[in-house]
């Protein structure tokens, strides 16, 4: 059976007045009502959740990547991408977090291959929130909702920043948008709507906002 | 009469722009760039406010943001500082803390009272007699209190940031700006900050009559605003200095919260008052007051003046009112001997009359203002010659006698500080790493030595960080004490104001002394010295020589007050800021709120307490909830639990080792409770433990424990070095429970699974699909009747729902709140953590010792239940009804558990039960209870008494065969 999935922030979006594609299975905006330029110069917030998961920890973890072929981040708290624009960050010494792009497969072949059970390798369900900062005062938003100096993270960095967002602990790596300065953050999916409305809301101050799914992803412009 | 200067060099006015105010009902003009209080003097109003407890005059003391005597409202902006608060057009002022107004204060009466409010009145006052408390509360509440609250204030959105630097450097007077300037040259991204509204700090105002400072300021400032390293934030505070290094600058607007990697205090002094009779006058003022009004904002403080001094700074001051075309009557030089510095060999020049070895011993008032200073030569013991007083006439009194560090934050950053005589104030005596202090805060007080002392700090925290930077040479301290050892003088019509804020006079310290608080810290709690608004900054070191003096001891040995952030006032809209108050949804939230869920907090979660229905009242709609539940099949959201997996070779033994239960010997496939101790062998948690494979098992926790259950087994796991792997999925899985009688039909309809009692049994735990969604089922009897916990993940959660309420639609279907299952589970005499039990309750008081296996090898909490069993608990949870015939008001938790007319106990859970048609309630009772056929009153708000009696658990359904229903 070909089960709907449904985003953590399905409902926030849903009030946006969205145009609804569909990406891996879960409902997403393709677009949102009005002009989303300007926020998108500003500030844009978006909603990435549909992104396909999976998490590894354990002592034999990175070998067992390393065995399916994945190339594994050599240090905690970093990241490198995975084939079709996907990411694997390494949260500890055994633990890692993955994240298919639209188009890749490799966090279902982890999936699959955890299935027969591994020595050593644990597998971590993951369903995390997925949003997108992107635009040039995205800096202005996190220092109103974040400790961390981003700004030492550049276009090149391969940092993983675990923290605390606006009272919520989320994961957090640079990932620039067509020269626009841009972060990726995961969450907690329950925390996700919490997390929406505060981002939402401050970007609102700074003339931004939320944004639908298909100006980042392409796979989800596609209109349901 | 305007008191306006012609231009002024460097004045902070435009008198291009000109605003209209007023002022209690009178219209003024003054220009944009002036203070309040600026524009008010200007404007030749001289009483600018009351004081705190006497309501005496009051004007000007510092203009540097410590004049909390001329605080003004604004509409709903209250306690504006005058000497600070910029003047904006048509402002509508009036001075706080009046009755009637600054003019005609009818509270002035109390200034005639003084000799009845003694020091430590408010604690006299509610020691006895006891009667008469509610007359001085009546009263304190009537008179104190500063300014208006206006309670109809719209929000004033205040968010807060945080930023980052390199160095921050706090002060932007001549030795901060070199700080800034060399640790900037050397790399650092530097943020300097000031209260001021522009940069130059001492250069913009003690100029000496010389033209000097503002050539050298200029220099500085061109270096500072071009560097592009060199962030600037006037208007900025400083107010308090955090571990790490998070420093909270407070500005118009916000508070930042700023991590420096290296900190620059240059917060300069605080100029102190001397303390003689009538030391509050309004016309009597510090020296760099008055160079404020003159140089900053182009006001003519006084028209003739008497200088007090015990350094050369009053020299210089002197000088400036004379190039000012300002009147100085006299020079009153509190040392008996020529300093020698250039100012004072100019001021003979001038032919000033110097007065050596003199003080003033009182300032005499003229209506309001100054008219005249008594000035008497000192004897040998430092105390004035009464005898041979001199009165001199003046419409001001300027007070240069010494300083006080602004050293709060270095206080803060953790700097020990250390009395050094030959300055005469408090010094670093070590810095934490990381933290410099410059100029006269440091001890460092000529301009060249400043200055000098600044490059050396920024090069040093330039080092510190890494950027390359050549050592500096130490600057050393200032050879003549700048402040005068003791300009303190008694009077006998005392009003020889030492804190102006509390209205604290010379004799009200002598006499808290006197009465036993002779130790500074009580000294300041009891006489609330230093309390008020200005925190002390010009009364904290006049108490501190007094209290020596007293005690015939140094100030180094009386020592400071603690010095906590903030140190001066902040906005309360600025510390609320933004609120962050993170809350958590299951993914079934959209769902809940279709059916009409009324939402309850349960910890950060927000769940539903019970859901609407049309025509029907709350307590209707729950028994309908439980109604359902006993009769057909309802459906409850438990996707709050706490929800973790843990698997590897030691996963048995793991969980052995954390719950009091046993689980090596747990079949795969099937559940048990689990219940969870801390070292102290109180209960903190419990949870259901599924195996699901020899080496996996899926547990779950109580909605508010799974953090805290998380980091705990995690923390226990790196110390036994277990070869586990925990997991916590208390968000990626969604759950609900299906519970009733006919739970079995609708999801028989959705799932292949096998749901015979034969192969899904009761306590039982399976993998498979249900429509269509990965699930992992737990047959559980929390609420009583035949029941499938489902836990999905979260984002087929919805899809889940769907399907068992289009499936259970036929067959009555029902969402159930929270209180539907407490009155389910309380008819089990099932127990909830946190509401039947507390911080103390062991497995024995909650009578769940049943899920306790002493012959374990070790569990955690196991040693201090050994002991705990050889005592006789105190209390017991047990079961308890009221006679069916109760009506009208009834018990509810918490209420007291009375016997013999004392307490034994105390209800923790009451519900009226439709099942049983009686209430029942778990409580704890006394062992004699117990002992004595189970009969106990519960004593109620108001104090009335109803019987109830112990009743054995469960009370519905005591064999469990609807749980277990066809195991």
């Amino acid at each position: 059976m070909n089960v709907k999935r449904t985003s953590p922030l399905h409902d926030q979006v849903a009030t946006l007045n969205p145009r609804w594609g569909r990406v891996r299975g879960m409902r997403m905006a393709a677009a949102l009502a009005g002009d989303e330029t300007v926020a998108r110069e500003s500030v844009a917030v978006v909603d990435l959740s549909c992104l396909d998961k999976a998490g590894v920890k354990g002592p034999e973890a990175a070998p067992w990547l390393e065995g399916l072929g994945i190339v594994v981040p050599a240090q905690a708290n970093a990241w490198t991408g995975l084939p079709g624009s996907g990411v694997i960050a390494r949260l500890g010494r055994g633990e890692f977090f993955l994240e298919d792009g639209a188009a890749g497969d490799t966090a279902g072949r982890v999936r699959d291959a955890l299935g027969a059970g591994i020595a050593g390798v644990y597998p971590v369900t993951r369903q995390d929130a997925g949003i997108a900062l992107v635009g040039r005062r995205v800096n202005e938003l996190l220092v109103q909702t974040c400790n961390v100096n981003f700004q030492e993270l550049d276009s090149e960095s391969r940092t993983v920043v675990m923290t605390m967002m606006a009272g919520v602990a989320v994961l957090v790596i640079r990932q620039d948008h067509q020269n626009l300065p841009g972060f990726r953050i995961w969450c907690d999916p329950t925390y996700a709507p919490y997390l929406w409305e505060t981002l939402t809301g401050i970007a609102a101050e700074l003339d931004g906002g939320p944004i639908g799914t298909g100006r980042l992803l392409s796979q989800a412009a596609k209109l349901e | 009469m305007s008191a306006r200067l012609p231009l002024v060099a460097g004045e902070w006015i435009d008198r291009s722009k000109k605003f209209g105010f007023d002022f209690e009902s009178e219209r003024f003009q003054g220009f944009a760039g002036d203070t309040v209080s600026s524009a008010l003097l200007a404007a030749g109003v001289r009483v600018l406010g009351r004081s705190f407890k006497y309501h005496r005059a009051r004007s000007v003391l510092s203009m540097a943001n410590h004049d909390v005597n001329a605080m003004f409202q604004d509409g709903a902006r209250l306690n504006l500082r005058g000497d600070v608060e910029p003047l904006r057009d048509r402002m509508v002022l009036a001075a706080v803390n009046t009755f009637g107004g600054v003019r005609r204060d009818r509270a002035r009466i109390f200034d005639k009272l003084s000799a009845v409010l003694p020091v430590g009145f408010y604690y006299k006052a509610f020691h006895t007699p006891k009667a008469w408390f509610p007359f001085w509360e009546r009263m304190f509440r009537r008179v104190t209190g500063l300014g208006e609250l206006d309670f109809s204030t719209p929000h004033i959105r205040t968010p807060k940031r945080y930023d980052f630097c390199d160095v921050l450097v706090v002060g932007a007077g001549p030795s901060g700006l070199c700080a800034s300037l060399a640790a900037a040259d050397a790399g650092a991204k530097v943020v300097l900050v000031d209260e001021n509204a522009r940069i130059g700090g001492s250069l913009t105002y003690q100029r000496g009559g010389s033209d000097d400072p503002a050539a050298q300021l200029r220099n500085l400032a061109s270096g500072i605003s071009a560097h592009p390293n060199i962030s600037v934030r006037t208007g900025t505070l400083a107010a308090g200095c955090y571990a790490d290094n998070w420093v909270a600058l407070v500005d118009a607007e916000r508070m930042t919260k700023i991590r420096a990697r290296a900190i620059i205090v240059a917060s300069g002094v605080c100029e102190q008052p001397a303390v003689f009779h009538n030391n509050d006058v309004p016309g009597v003022m510090l020296a760099s007051a008055a160079q404020r009004l003159i140089y900053r904002y182009a006001v003519r403080p006084m028209q003739s003046a008497v200088v007090l001094t015990g350094n050369q700074d009053g020299y210089a001051a002197a000088l400036d009112l004379i190039a000012n075309g300002i009147r100085v009557e006299a020079v009153v030089d509190l040392r008996r001997t020529d300093g020698g510095s250039a100012e004072e060999a100019r001021v003979t020049e001038a032919g000033i009359r110097t007065l050596r070895g003199h003080c003033i011993y009182e300032a005499r008032a003229s209506g309001s203002m100054v008219g005249a200073a008594v000035i008497c030569p000192l004897l040998t013991g430092g105390e004035a010659d009464a005898s041979r007083s001199e009165t001199v006439r003046c419409d001001g009194v300027l007070m240069s006698v010494g300083y006080a560090p602004a050293a709060a934050l270095l206080h803060q950053a953790g700097a020990a500080m250390r009395f050094d005589v030959q300055v005469g104030q408090f010094v670093p005596a070590s810095l934490p790493g990381g933290v410099f202090a410059v100029g006269r805060v440091n001890g460092v007080y000529a301009l060249e030595d400043r200055q000098r002392d600044g490059s050396r700090a920024g090069l040093e925290a330039a080092k510190y960080l890494g950027f390359p930077a050549s050592a500096a040479p130490v600057v050393v301290r200032a050879a003549v004490a700048p402040s005068h050892p003791y300009p303190i003088f008694d009077h006998p019509q005392a009003k020889n104001f030492v804190d102006f804020d509390e209205d604290l006079q010379l004799k009200d310290l002598a006499n808290a002394v006197q009465e036993g608080f002779d130790n500074i810290e009580l000294l300041k709690r009891y006489a609330t010295i230093g309390m008020g608004p200005s925190q002390g900054k010009h009364s904290n070191m006049n108490a501190i020589r007094v209290l020596a003096k007293l005690l015939g001891t140094t100030p180094g040995e009386v020592g400071t007050t603690t010095s906590r952030p903030f140190f001066h006032p902040v906005p309360m809209s600025h510390l609320a800021g933004r609120g962050f108050a993170p809350y958590r949804l299951t993914p079934l939230h959209s769902r809940h709120e279709r059916a009409g869920a009324v939402f309850m907090q349960a910890g950060i979660w927000l769940r539903p307490e019970f859901y609407m229905t049309r025509g029907k009242t709350r307590l209707e709609a729950v028994r309908e909830e439980a109604a359902a539940v006993r009769t057909g099949v309802g459906i409850i959201d438990v996707g709050t639990l706490g929800k973790m997996e843990i698997s590897g070779p030691d996963a048995a033994t793991f969980l052995e080792r954390i719950y009091t239960g046993r689980f090596a010997n747990m079949k795969v496939g099937m559940t048990r409770y689990a219940l969870m101790l801390d070292d102290a062998g109180v209960i903190i948690d419990d949870g259901v433990v599924a195996r699901l494979g020899e080496q996996r098992f899926y547990f779950t926790t109580t909605t508010t424990g799974s953090a805290n259950v998380y980091r705990e087994m995690t923390r226990l796991n790196t110390m036994w070095g277990m070869e586990v792997g925990i997991v916590n999925v208390t968000g990626a899985y969604a759950a609900v429970n299906l519970a009733g009688p006919r739970a079995r039909d609708p999801l028989a309809g959705v799932t292949n699974l096998d749901l015979s009692a034969e192969a899904f049994p009761y306590l039982g735990v399976r993998e498979a699909e249900i429509a269509g969604v990965p699930a992992r089922l737990l047959r559980a009897g929390f609420v009583g009747e035949l029941g499938y916990e489902i836990h999905v993940p979260a984002d087929r959660a919805c899809a889940l729902w769907d399907a068992l309420m289009e499936a259970g639609g036929v067959h009555g279907i029902r969402p159930f709140g929270v209180e539907a299952q407490r009155l389910l589970r309380l008819e089990k005499g099932h127990i909830i953590i946190g509401q039947d039990t507390d911080g103390l309750t062991t497995p024995l008081e909650a009578a769940v010792d049943w899920a306790v296996k002493m012959d374990k090898p070790y569990f955690v909490g196991q040693r201090s239940l050994k002991i705990v069993q050889r005592k006789n608990p105190k209390a017991k949870l047990v079961g308890f009804t009221l006679d069916s015939a109760t009506e009208g008001k009834v018990p509810r938790e918490c209420h007291l558990v009375i016997r013999d007319g004392k307490i034994a106990g105390r209800v923790t859970s009451i519900a009226w039960s439709p099942a049983m048609e009686k209430y029942l309630g778990l409580a704890f009772a006394s062992p004699e209870i117990i002992a004595n056929g189970g009969g106990f009153f519960i004593r109620m708000d108001g104090g009335q008494m109803v019987p109830a009696r112990i009743a054995k658990t469960p009370f519905y359904d005591p064999a469990g065969d609807r749980q277990k229903l066809g195991a």
